[in-house]
């Protein structure tokens, strides 16, 4: 039964065929129609040389019936298959025409020869394409074959070739109209099949664009925002472009909203990267400009909330503070400034202050090793600065110093810290830049001790009137006492207080008995260590200081007078036979003068002992500076003599009888705090070289610990390690792995 | 050649006359009994040094800030004593060298 029921079956199906074939005719007449049926239509399909002449194709009645029949006999794969493989051997005539375009592309280099030749596949691939008539699907098999086809024989060189063509599509604005005269190739290219293979490659010509435009526009540019304007570009030359290319099938304005979103977000982030890596490379530089940069810092903020270039950025800041600031021939002030001015980029960039904490790192230790950072914060803090750019905004009220804060979570504007903050972070609650300066140290004490020295030599310092100064000096104090406290500044007011007393009492003896002596009478402990000198001063010099003490005394009676005579200033009047001199000298020129007015000639050795100095090299100056104002001419080794008429210009000096001479009165000698540290800390050096000799090499903490148990030893482990630092670099210890040793 | 002096802006030092002539004067100068603090600074109730927080003198010719010496004396445990030599305390008269005090 079974056998039967397959047999049966074979047989149905067989009859089934042919009468297919047969188109349901009687007999085999439907066969014989068949066979000149599918002569007809492969002749109407067959692919010509587009070359030869070529009669235009008719689709005739014929040809209409002739595809019938073959639809009917189901044969209409075999036909395209058929019509497939001639195409494919008509292939090679595309293949000379391409090679042919290449050749010459090679040579000129001209990319409207890759445009001809565009046009010239799409011609052959016109020519090809089977009528509309034979339905969508024979055309999309066809058009598929040929563009496969298309990519196996296109060579390697096409593509560079290619994406030069595609980058004229985005030519430079003055020859835009490039851009809408070939409007058709974009088309074309679509047609070939150009625009879905050659896609990433399209797009990267996108990209490059962009990043040329972003360098040549935004490069250096740092006044107002680039942000904005070059969006505004993007939109005017890269969207309708963007349409070219993946906007060719969009029919909606949701589709083209979605385009955007996806394509464009994708050429925005890039262009925002480009901006972002940009900036990060001119970071230094911009700082450098601020406050003139302030449009390339926004820039920068918006750019690091869609690129994560976070890190680079503080790599890039960091190099540029090695190569460029933290060296040994940068001003303390510049690194001062430039800090600063760190401080208030970064503030822009990236409120929180993550990045500013990393960058800040190497700076802060770099100025706390440097020797003159204290001064010059202070110098600045008291606009004592010659540079003129003061580090604080005078707009910016003073505030009280502040400490680093300790979290506080019931802050209702507390935020968890930023992810990339790192363990060492402190929450950087806005914070002034003083503040931020003087926290570079481990105490504020530092900066009250020099406060106090600058003000000494400020105060101190030659000037007729000195009540305007104090006036200022005072104001000056009152403004720091916000940010010091009162309690630090106490020694300062007492020394403005000793200059307005020395006034009152000044203008009291004045009144008894004038005098050209005019003395700051100061209180040895609120002064900072003045070096202390004993010159005795000579003839009138000295009657004029007893004159004075003989006033104060009677004015003051339970007081006495110290004279400091290394401090101060004379205004001398030297008369000649044929000149005046007229000069600002300090009390010790001045009593070298005045002996030369008891006698004319003096050996060194006799002023010496005269003014009760020792140091030879002091006096030597003081010599010299008579010398230079040709007053005192050497008179043998060691002797001096009065040019009572000026030498070798006798009769010119005559013409100019009072020529007053000014010579620069040096800031009187004032220990700097730093200075008296390291004083102090030679004290505990036996204590460290016997620990040294003793032990062997000691890392530090452990030297800091035992210096311990030396009597009076209170320095941080901070000031130990710049004494050590000190003592390497005068031979007298090693440093290795961490492990000091005594330099033998 | 004469020297004529113009003007000259001297620097000096003030310092209480305890009647210590042979201390020279270079020497670190006495400190206040009381409050160890020198004479030429100032007690630990003023701020301000000098003719604002004086020194008083006792027969017994000890020397301390004035401020301190009140406030002793105002305690009981003082029972009005110098605090140096337990005498009873007596203020001695300014005392005001006739002769030009030292000078440097
Ligand atoms: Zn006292
Ligand atoms: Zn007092
Ligand atoms: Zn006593």
């Amino acid at each position: 039964m079974a056998r039967n029921g397959l047999r049966y079956q074979v047989a149905t199906k067989w009859q089934d065929s042919f009468r297919r074939f047969n188109q349901r005719e009687p007999g085999i007449s439907g066969l014989i129609a068949f066979s000149q049926a599918w002569d007809v239509a492969t002749e109407f399909l067959k692919p010509r040389n587009i070359n030869e002449p070529l009669p235009p194709r008719q689709y005739t009645q014929a040809v209409r019936a002739a595809l019938d029949v073959i639809h009917k006999s189901k044969r209409l794969p075999t036909l395209i298959e058929t019509f497939l493989s001639q195409v494919e051997s008509l292939f090679y005539l595309i293949q000379q025409e391409v090679d042919q375009f290449m050749i010459e592309y090679t040579a000129d280099l001209d990319v409207g020869i890759i445009s001809k030749m565009v046009y010239r596949v799409h011609e052959w691939m016109k020519e090809w394409t089977p009528a509309t008539e034979l339905g969508a699907a024979f055309q999309s098999v066809y058009i598929n074959f040929f563009q496969t086809h298309l990519f196996s024989i296109l060579p390697e060189s096409f593509s560079s070739a290619f994406k030069d063509l595609i980058a004229s599509t985005l030519a430079p604005e003055e020859e835009g109209e490039a851009l809408k005269q070939d409007h058709q190739i974009w088309s074309t290219f679509d047609a070939l099949g150009f625009i879905d293979r050659f896609e990433s490659l399209i797009a990267s010509v996108g990209y490059e664009h962009i990043e040329r435009h972003v360098l040549e526009t935004c490069t250096g540019q740092w006044g107002e925002p680039m942000l904005t304007p070059t969006r505004d570009w993007m939109t005017a030359k890269i969207v309708p472009w963007m349409i070219h290319v993946y906007g060719r099938n969009i029919t909606s304005t949701e589709e083209a909203r979605a385009m955007l979103a996806g394509v464009g977000s994708r050429f925005d982030f890039h262009m925002a990267k480009t901006l972002c890596d940009l900036r990060t490379r001119e970071i230094f530089d911009i700082i450098i400009d601020f406050p003139d940069s302030e449009g390339a810092l926004k820039d920068l903020k918006e750019c690091l909330q869609r690129v994560d270039q976070r890190a680079a950025l503080v790599q890039s800041l960091r190099q540029a503070h090695r190569k460029r600031l933290l060296h040994p021939g940068a001003d303390t002030k510049l690194i001062l400034s430039q800090y600063v001015a760190t401080i208030k980029c970064l503030r822009i960039v990236d409120p929180p202050g993550v990045l500013l904490f990393k960058v800040a790192d190497p700076i802060r230790r770099y100025l706390r090793d440097r020797p003159d950072t204290i001064r010059s914060i202070v110098a600045n803090l008291v606009g004592d600065d010659d540079s003129g750019d003061a580090l604080v905004d005078e707009t910016e009220p003073p505030r009280p110093l502040q400490a680093a804060e300790i979290e506080d979570y019931s802050d209702p504007n507390w935020e968890p810290e930023p992810i990339d903050a790192g363990p060492d972070f402190r929450a950087n609650k806005p914070s002034d830049i003083i503040s931020t300066l003087v926290s570079i140290y481990d105490s504020k004490d530092f900066f009250v001790k020099e406060l106090q020295i600058l003000l000494a030599q400020r105060l101190l310092a030659a000037g007729d009137d000195q009540s305007d100064k104090v006036e200022k000096e005072r104001r000056n104090i009152e403004i720091l006492k916000i940010r010091f406290g009162e309690a630090a500044l106490q020694v300062c007011e007492v020394m403005l207080k000793d200059m307005t007393d020395s006034k009152r009492i000044d203008q009291h003896i004045q009144s008894q008995q004038a005098s050209v002596i005019h003395p700051a009478i100061i209180s040895k402990h609120f002064w900072p260590a003045l070096e202390s000198s004993e010159i005795l001063m000579p003839g009138q010099l000295k009657e004029l200081q007893d004159q004075y003490t003989a006033e104060f005394t009677k004015f003051k009676p339970d007081k006495r007078l110290r004279w400091l005579t290394h401090l101060g200033t004379v205004d001398v009047e030297l008369e000649f036979e044929d000149r005046v001199v007229e000069a600002l000298v300090s009390p010790l020129e001045a009593a070298v003068i005045e002996l030369f007015s008891e006698q004319s000639e003096w050996t060194l050795d006799d002023i010496a002992k005269r003014v009760g100095l020792s140091q030879p090299n002091i006096l030597s100056k003081a010599v010299n500076t008579w010398l230079d104002l040709g007053v005192l001419a050497s008179a043998g080794e060691g002797i001096y003599r009065v040019l009572e008429v000026s030498a070798g210009k006798g009769a010119e000096a005559k013409d100019h009888v009072h020529r007053p001479t000014t010579v620069e009165v040096e800031m009187p000698p004032v220990v700097s705090v730093q200075q008296q540290q390291a004083e102090q800390m030679r004290v505990y050096w036996k204590f460290i070289e016997g620990m040294l000799t003793n032990l062997g090499a000691l890392p530090l903490d452990r030297i800091q610990t035992m210096l311990k148990f030396a009597p009076g030893y209170d320095r941080t482990i901070t000031q130990l390690a710049g004494f050590m630092e000190a003592a390497r670099r005068e031979d007298l210890v090693t440093v290795r792995d961490g492990m000091w040793k005594l330099n033998k | 050649m004469k020297v004529k002096i113009k003007q000259w802006n001297a620097v000096a030092q003030w310092r209480w006359d305890t009647g210590n002539k042979d201390a020279a004067d270079d020497e670190e100068g006495d400190v206040c009994g009381i409050c160890r603090v020198p004479f030429e600074g100032c007690c630990p109730s003023c701020r301000v040094p000098g003719d604002d927080c004086p020194l008083i003198w006792g027969e017994c010719s000890h020397v301390f800030h004035m401020h301190c010496l009140l406030k002793w004396i105002g305690t009981a445990a003082s029972k009005q004593q110098c605090p140096m030599d337990r005498r009873p305390w007596a203020t001695a008269e300014r005392r005001v060298d006739n002769a030009p005090p030292p000078t440097t």
